[in-house]
């Protein structure tokens, strides 16, 4: 479904993305892991991009993205992204956020975003909170609104920034069960996270990436139980 | 009769001979629909310029930047009675619009280089996070900045536009120079017959005033909706 081809990612002289490749397939649930300024969230964000590869290809559905005259907004209406920082549109009501896109995009009328917005709330636990604001909103909420919003362009592939990086403890359990949910309805999904946890419990393949590199890639039993690279070792040692 | 007895007698007639005697107070009421009308014309002008201004600073081409700098550069630079009159009696030297569209069109360019700069600093304060989740659900460049970032934009420099509209209003008080009739030269026609200074000064003061003061009241019912959805 996404492949990516010896991908490089230099800002200024500064190399982040070291020659990456990687196949992912329907249905996978990639967790990538790694130290911060690995190059982790680059990566995810060459896939959408809003990066631009310096070097290399990256094909989704066999059809190469990262090439001059791609509709590049054709490309992301397949992929949802969900970022730290939730970037829900302030101004919009959450049904709002939700049904911007699609209307907008032409891909439902009015009627059908909002039954679908409806439907994607229910299944995120928030339908009362349809018309009201994101500052209205618990971070956790927020967050479970962003993953709404993005599925709602019935994307292929989802991809999540460090989604629980900036809410609260108490708040993380409940994204994360969204996602779980996500992952067991075979959704594709490619992971950036620090909840080693969850990567356990959820992900179908790991991945450790340092120095713009994948250095280990694996189910999680490999990677977390029997790891092969120093590097990987190391890591696991102090987040474990 | 005691000194306040004499104050109130004068008082009065400066009064009746200030606003009454000979209608003067309609040169006044002339002149409130003089003012009313530059201005008007003058903050619409001054909107559409100093968004065709601010896009051209944000834009990434070199040449539109450039014009851009350079108009907000030499109005900034410049005292607007010197605008006013350089673009009356020099520019439209020899075009025969009515007077008030001219000086309108001289107090729209003048406030078009503030209203570009609000507008500019408003879409940068919109955090690049609103842009790329736009992008990343697909909407295109145009979209996300006509449905994502301006909106969000407005409310954030409202007040500061709001700002300028009352400024604007109270610099249109010197369309004298080039020989309109507004709420200032009506004061001041008055105040040149009669050789009493106070009253038409002090009716002058009082309808700015109670001009701004009715904007800015109407103002902030505009920015309390435009805040809905800050409301926690």
């Amino acid at each position: 479904m996404i492949k990516v081809k010896n991908l490089h990612k230099k800002f200024g002289d500064l190399t982040v993305l070291d020659g990456i490749d990687e196949h992912i397939e329907q249905g996978e649930v990639v967790v990538i892991i790694g130290p911060s300024g690995s190059g982790k969230s680059t990566f995810l964000r060459c896939l959408n991009l809003l990066e631009k590869a310096t070097d290399g290809e990256i094909y989704v559905d066999d059809e190469r993205i990262n090439a001059p005259k791609v509709n590049v907004n054709r490309v992301r209406q397949k992929m949802g992204m969900v970022f730290q920082q939730f970037n829900l549109f302030p101004h919009l009501t959450i049904m709002d956020n939700i049904t911007l896109a699609p209307v907008l995009l032409k891909k439902m009328t009015k009627e059908e975003a909002v039954r679908r917005g409806q439907e994607l709330l229910e299944r995120v636990n928030l339908a009362e909170k349809a018309d009201a604001y994101p500052a209205q909103l618990s971070g956790g909420q927020k967050q479970r609104v962003a993953i709404a919003r993005a599925l709602a362009m019935n994307p292929e592939i989802m991809l999540f920034d460090e989604p629980t990086s900036a809410l609260d403890p108490e708040m993380v359990g409940e994204v994360l069960d969204v996602m779980k949910d996500l992952a067991r309805s075979g959704m594709t999904m490619v992971i950036v996270t620090h909840e080693m946890g969850f990567a356990r419990e959820v992900a179908s393949r790991v991945l450790f990436i340092d120095q713009g590199k994948v250095m280990e890639s694996g189910t999680p039993e490999q990677v977390f139980g029997n790891p092969q690279n120093e590097r990987t070792k190391l890591f696991l040692s102090k987040v474990l | 009769m005691t000194g306040l007895q004499v104050w109130w007698a004068d008082f009065c007639a400066d009064f009746y001979s200030s606003f009454i005697r000979e209608d003067r107070y309609k040169l006044l009421i002339d002149g409130v629909g003089v003012t009313i009308k530059v201005s008007l014309l003058a903050i619409a002008i001054g909107i559409l310029i100093g968004v065709l201004i601010a896009l051209c600073n944000v834009s990434g081409f070199k040449p539109l930047k450039i014009i851009g700098g350079i108009y907000t550069d030499i109005i900034r630079g410049t005292p607007s009675v010197t605008q006013l009159m350089f673009i009356y009696f020099v520019i439209f030297a020899n075009v025969h619009w009515e007077k008030w569209i001219i000086a309108a069109i001289a107090f729209g360019i003048n406030s078009g280089a503030y209203v570009s700069e609000i507008i500019r600093a408003g879409i940068l304060s919109v955090d690049h996070g609103q842009t790329e989740a736009g992008r990343s659900l697909g909407l295109n460049a145009y979209q996300t900045m006509s449905r994502i970032v301006i909106p969000q934009a407005v409310k954030n420099i409202f007040p500061a536009l709001c700002n300028e509209f009352i400024v604007l209003i109270k610099e249109t008080a010197i369309v004298g120079y080039v020989g309109l009739m507004d709420i200032q030269k009506a004061g001041d026609f008055i105040k040149s017959a009669t050789y009493k200074p106070v009253m038409p000064l002090l009716g002058t003061a009082v309808i700015y005033y109670v001009l701004i003061k009715i904007l800015t009241l109407a103002l902030r019912q505009v920015e309390k909706f435009l805040r809905r959805s800050d409301n926690r």
